[in-house]
């Protein structure tokens, strides 16, 4: 198991967000978490790399426990890359020097191999002609793939995606999802939060219906999407579809 | 990469602060252990011709009646003389706290000055006069009775001032220039100046007329002070009493006051009379840019790290830096300057010099404020850079300062010119504690020439043009730092 998670609680003073969630992923397993607004997807998502502390329960990553008192959180980071909603990339960095920072300055890579690596991921994500552009100049689609890009800089053994296209023109969504399948066809671990319901029932291995912190449904999609176990996923599913 | 060279010029100029004031302490420490020949350090406010002044026309080095005693007392005594120039108000304390060795800066003997340090016999008896307008022309005290009347803060003529009966005001004024200026601005009716100077100052004010008042031999007369319990007292006054025998203090009393000569009319104001002095002003460019630099590097990098302190959630820190920032806000930077120049070599032993001094008050000072401009620019930053950041394990250190500080000062710019700037004109203030900036060489050339104004106007250009040019190279920056958008 690639991520092991038990028991997974979180909240904000009296307010209860994660209510208990156990969950396996296993290596190369993509997995699509939906569910309304408020359901604590985002939340779930941010704290398997301890962007939020837990209040209880375990995180095993690769067989570490992220969420002991001990844990060398930030070594287990690094196999660990994120995709924001709002990209965040470094406005005052060109598009290169986003990629390159990290290895250069966490992994020591040398500037040169950075470089070239990041070239190479930037043809992946089809932008190798905006490496020396800076943020700014760059459309929302555009930026998301070069976040794409800089969170593979650090070759992570999983990537997690906190509503990657939410954020988008609608005609800049297909050109991200686009290099989203490509890395689940690439055997890459990832869990994604989404709205985007086709994509999800394309793209994924498992789904994760949740709802008010509790994970009601883990299921293959054709399955889900056709036959909902639970009452609340199929009223999801009708408001959305 | 670019953003981390930014941060090595902020070590690179600490670095070379310390190896500016390093080599001087280790040289002049040398000096005295390997040496037989021990040094005498003579502090003197040199805006007093013919005693003491700055012979600015040349290449600053200080000049007087004072300065040849006691270069001839040293020398019949087998020490070095060293000089140490500062305010005439700063003197006592320079003694008290052993930052010189003795003091010569017509000084009077005073029973007030006596319950604070020795003095030796004294070398001159001068005379008071009282200056005023050629209209007025005011000859004795008593006619002052009603009028205001000015002397120098500190001096024996203030003491002379308060003795005027009814006088209607006693104004003190730092500089001797300063009491000419209110004349003839008519802020005051007439001044209580010595002898010399009344002489040199109605020579280049053809307006102003003088006065002598009887010699007072019992007010002691010029003579060197010297902390209490001094061992050169005694081997001093040899020397005087030989120098009076010898004809040799009559010989230097002729070269510092020759006759009187004729007054040149000159208008109000008259550039002319700065003729010379020009270079000498201009060298106090250098030392108020070293200053700035220096204090605003060390403002911006204890500011950042006050500043992290604020955002750091460890409640020890926090409580430092918000006390930190409270101190040096709700106190006068003046105040600050002159304890840490005058408390330093008390409380540590290490002989502060004063350029070091007011690098470090103003750094000080200047790291409260920019500490909350920082802490805000900061703050202003998007939360998401943060979490990027950390999602790709960039350690804490490395983001702060390659992430976080380059946005935050994109956003504070604007507040950290100003704060600059501010620097730049607040320097003036370090003229107090002797360090001969901009400001300081104006004030001696003011003394010197017995004319305010053109040297005065002379530095507030200078000021102005290093302001401008200050501001538009923060313009450049903030175009390469918004290259991004």
């Amino acid at each position: 198991m690639v991520i092991n998670v038990q028991n997974l609680t979180k909240s904000y003073g009296k307010q209860q967000v994660l209510k208990g969630i156990s969950t396996t992923v296993s290596k190369g397993e993509v997995v699509a978490i939906i569910g309304p607004s408020g359901s604590g997807k985002s939340t779930f998502l941010r704290c398997l790399n301890l962007l939020e502390v837990p209040t209880g329960g375990s995180i095993m990553i690769n067989n570490e426990e992220l969420t002991a008192p001990k844990a060398d959180v930030a070594r287990i980071r690094q196999h660990i890359g994120m995709v924001f909603q709002h990209f965040h990339l470094f406005p005052h960095m060109t598009v290169l020097e986003n990629i390159t920072f990290a290895p250069v300055n966490v992994k020591r890579v040398s500037l040169e191999q950075a470089r070239q690596k990041a070239m190479e991921l930037l043809a992946k994500v089809g932008l190798a002609d905006k490496a020396n552009v800076y943020p700014s100049k760059l459309s929302g689609g555009q930026k998301q793939r070069v976040a794409i890009a800089r969170s593979l800089a650090m070759e992570p053994d999983i990537m997690l995606f906190d509503e990657p296209t939410s954020a988008l023109d609608p005609e800049m969504v297909k050109e991200v999802l686009n290099v989203i399948k490509d890395l689940a066809e690439s055997g890459m671990t990832m869990l994604i939060v989404t709205h985007e319901m086709k994509f999800a029932r394309e793209a994924a291995d498992t789904i994760y219906f949740l709802d008010q912190g509790q994970l009601i449904e883990s299921a293959p999609p054709e399955q889900f999407f056709t036959k909902p176990g639970s009452e609340r996923a199929a009223r999801f599913l009708d408001q959305v579809l | 990469m670019n953003k981390t060279r930014l941060f090595y010029v902020p070590m690179m100029a600490l670095v070379l602060l310390f190896a500016l004031f390093g080599p001087v302490a280790s040289v002049y420490g040398q000096e005295l252990s390997d040496q037989p020949k021990q040094t005498l350090i003579m502090g003197t406010s040199p805006d007093f011709p013919p005693y003491e002044s700055v012979d600015a026309k040349n290449n600053g080095e200080i000049i007087g009646l004072d300065i040849d005693i006691a270069k001839y007392i040293l020398g019949e005594l087998g020490y070095e003389l060293q000089i140490q120039s500062m305010d005439f108000s700063g003197l006592i304390a320079a003694l008290q706290t052993g930052r010189v060795d003795f003091v010569m800066s017509g000084m009077s003997a005073t029973e007030e000055r006596k319950k604070s340090v020795d003095f030796s016999e004294p070398y001159y008896f001068a005379r008071n006069t009282i200056i005023s307008k050629a209209e007025f022309g005011y000859e004795s005290l008593d006619d002052l009775s009603g009028k205001i009347v000015g002397a120098q803060l500190g001096s024996i003529q203030e003491a002379v001032a308060n003795q005027v009966e009814g006088a209607a005001q006693v104004r003190k004024l730092n500089k001797v220039a300063d009491l000419i200026q209110e004349i003839n601005s008519n802020r005051i009716d007439a001044a209580i100046v010595e002898d010399a100077v009344a002489l040199d100052m109605t020579n280049s004010n053809p307006g102003l007329v003088m006065s002598f008042l009887p010699a007072d031999e019992s007010d002691g007369g010029y003579a060197i002070a010297f902390p209490k319990g001094s061992p050169h007292v005694e081997e001093f006054n040899q020397v005087i009493a030989e120098m009076r025998e010898s004809g040799k203090l009559d010989e230097l009393l002729q070269k510092w006051f020759p006759e009187a000569k004729d007054a040149d009319a000159r208008g109000m104001i008259d550039f002319s009379v700065l003729e010379g002095y020009v270079p000498y002003i201009l060298r106090g460019i250098g030392v108020t840019l070293l200053f700035t630099l220096v204090s605003a590097l060390l403002g911006l990098i204890l500011g950042s790290v006050l500043s992290l302190f604020k955002i750091s959630g460890i409640k020890p820190l926090m409580w430092f830096a918000t006390a930190y920032t409270s101190v040096f806000r709700g106190t006068p930077l003046l105040v600050q300057l002159t304890l840490i120049y005058y408390a330093t070599p008390q409380l540590t032993g290490y002989d502060i010099p004063a350029l070091l001094a007011a690098g470090l008050a103003f750094g000080l000072n200047s790291a409260a404020y920019l500490s909350e401009t920082i802490r805000a620019g900061i703050m202003a930053v998007d939360k998401g850079q943060r979490e990027a950041a950390i999602a790709l394990g960039i350690p804490y250190p490395k983001m702060m300062i390659s992430i976080i500080f380059p946005q935050a000062l994109r956003n504070i710019l604007p507040a950290l010119v100003n704060e600059v700037v501010a620097l730049v004109k607040e320097s003036s203030l370090v003229s107090v504690i002797g360090v001969t900036d901009l400001m300081r060489r104006a004030d001696v050339v003011r003394a010197d020439t017995f004319r305010s104004f053109e040297a005065l106007l002379l530095v507030a250009a200078i000021y102005y043009v290093l302001v401008l040019i200050l501001t538009s190279l923060a313009r450049m920056l903030e175009r390469r730092l918004r290259r991004g958008d």
